[in-house]
């Protein structure tokens, strides 16, 4: 059997290598798919601040509400949660706010949390979070987790995030929320046409989703053990081992 | 036989329900978890949330007015406020009907779910995720002694049970604060528990930090059963 293994290589490297190019490239629309949504969210969000600004006053919770109709048909199989974060201080009548909806419990859209005060809920202090904080770092896109969402929602998920600004200045942060298992189921058929261990991870190497049960989701790669990177887009990157 | 059925499909347990209700939103009131003139979620969310029926809630809420504890206006931008007591959190009130064993077990299941987390945590945390717990640690050297120092603490222990990255004990983490978490706030809230507790909540960090799985959970663990400890010796004395 070892004698036969040169023989087939060229052939098995050259599939393989089509495997891990298709897996890195649905990795990438899947992506891809979420930010054209949180794009529309942050647009929306910042024209609908620029008028209230050229209305010459500054914005209060109920001027979100018109960005109702455009978040509500967008939460569906993929996007489970979606809004606009403000920046602390920029609405007249909220320390911290957020235009955030998420498909509930009973499949219905439902807002949570819809006043945050920092003095009195500390635990709902968002700005510590990796998709607040890259976008208000200037980051255009973030790409947050799998982490606990102990905040919206109680699950498994992944945050994508943009910055929102009005007149050059950053006003806050849009973004979507997408269930890890949704993205796993996504992304787990292209990853087990590779026939090595291979995993998806975020810029600080948390699995997103894998092939093998040797890096589950959650799961921390550190670097290095032989694993080849390669970058999917919005600094996520395919790692893929030697057979 | 027509007659039985409404009694035959009541709700089974459903006065032990309306004290858990009353009792988990009490203690919140009472340490200030929830702030005076806060409004409550409405009826049927808080239902939700709380898993239990829209009538076991109302004969919880109703429990709660009585005892001054919320107060319900009604019409628009109506609900139930919250009122903070002029009396502080009855820690003696609240031993007095759980024998020491019970105080033993409770201590058991949560040093079990900390300890796990905190594990899990120190194999799976991310820089981020430290930084989140150095922050919650430099906020609560700065608070004093009250509310918002209990809404940091349980905010830390949260932070340290999501950073396991399992859902399931993040959440236990959340349930058990709602049920033992104010008798464990209370133990640690004594002036001259506040020495330990601090160095316990600084060596958590930096076991996670470093990744010493067994050091995260043994600091976790005993973090847990100093508190116990003592709500069993008051108990005993009372």
């Amino acid at each position: 059997m070892r004698s036969e293994l040169p023989v087939a290589r060229p052939a098995a490297g050259a599939a393989a290598g089509a495997a891990v190019g298709a897996a890195a490239a649905r990795v990438h629309a899947t992506l891809d798919a979420v930010f054209a949504t949180v794009a529309e969210v942050r647009d929306a969000s910042s024209r609908r601040l620029a008028e209230v600004a050229a209305a010459g006053r500054a914005p209060v919770r109920a001027d979100l509400a018109p960005l109702r109709p455009l978040l509500l048909p967008r939460l569906g199989p993929l996007v489970c949660g979606l809004g606009f974060i403000a920046a602390p201080g920029l609405l007249a009548d909220a320390a911290w706010y957020l235009e955030w909806w998420q498909t509930g419990p009973a499949g219905a859209p439902s807002q949570l949390l819809p006043d945050l005060d920092p003095e009195s809920s500390a635990l709902y202090d968002y700005t510590a979070w990796d998709w607040f904080t890259g976008p208000r770092g200037g980051a255009e896109r973030t790409v947050c987790g799998p982490y606990v969402d102990y905040l919206c929602s109680d699950e498994y998920v992944l945050t994508l995030s943009a910055p929102v600004h009005v007149e050059g200045v950053f006003a806050g942060v849009a973004a979507a929320d997408v269930f890890a298992r949704t993205f796993e189921n996504e992304i787990v058929p292209a990853l087990r046409e590779i026939p090595a261990p291979a995993f998806v991870v975020n810029a600080p190497g948390r699995v997103m989703a894998s092939n093998t049960a040797a890096w589950p989701p959650g799961a921390v790669y550190r670097g290095g053990r032989g694993f080849d990177a390669r970058p999917c887009g919005s600094t996520v990157s395919l790692l893929v081992g030697a057979r | 036989m027509d007659s039985a059925r409404p009694a035959v499909f009541a709700p089974v347990d459903n006065t032990a329900r309306v004290h858990a209700v009353v009792r988990r939103l009490g203690d919140a009131i009472a340490l200030g978890l929830l702030a005076d003139g806060e409004q409550l979620p409405s009826e049927t969310d808080l239902a939700g949330y709380l898993g239990v029926s829209t009538v076991t809630l109302r004969e919880a809420l109703m429990a709660l007015r009585q005892q001054g504890l919320i107060e319900t206006r009604r019409g628009r931008g109506g609900g139930s406020f919250v009122r903070t007591p002029a009396r502080p959190f009855d820690l003696d009130g609240r031993l007095r009907p759980l024998a020491a064993e019970e105080l033993r077990d409770l201590g058991d299941h949560y040093a079990a779910i900390a300890g796990a987390a905190a594990r899990l945590a120190a194999l799976r945390s991310l820089p981020g995720d430290v930084d989140r717990l150095r922050r919650s640690l430099a906020e609560m050297a700065e608070a004093d002694p009250g509310p918002h120092l209990c809404r940091l603490d349980g905010r830390f222990h949260l932070e340290v049970a999501a950073a396991s990255q399992s859902v399931r004990l993040t959440r236990e983490e959340i349930r058990l604060q709602a049920d033992i978490g104010p008798l464990i706030l209370a133990a640690h809230g004594r002036p001259e528990a506040g020495d330990r507790v601090r160095a316990e909540h600084a060596a958590l960090v930096e076991a996670i930090a470093r990744g010493e799985e067994g050091r995260a959970r043994d600091v976790a663990e005993s973090h847990v059963a100093n508190a116990v400890e003592h709500l069993i010796e008051r108990r005993l004395a009372l």
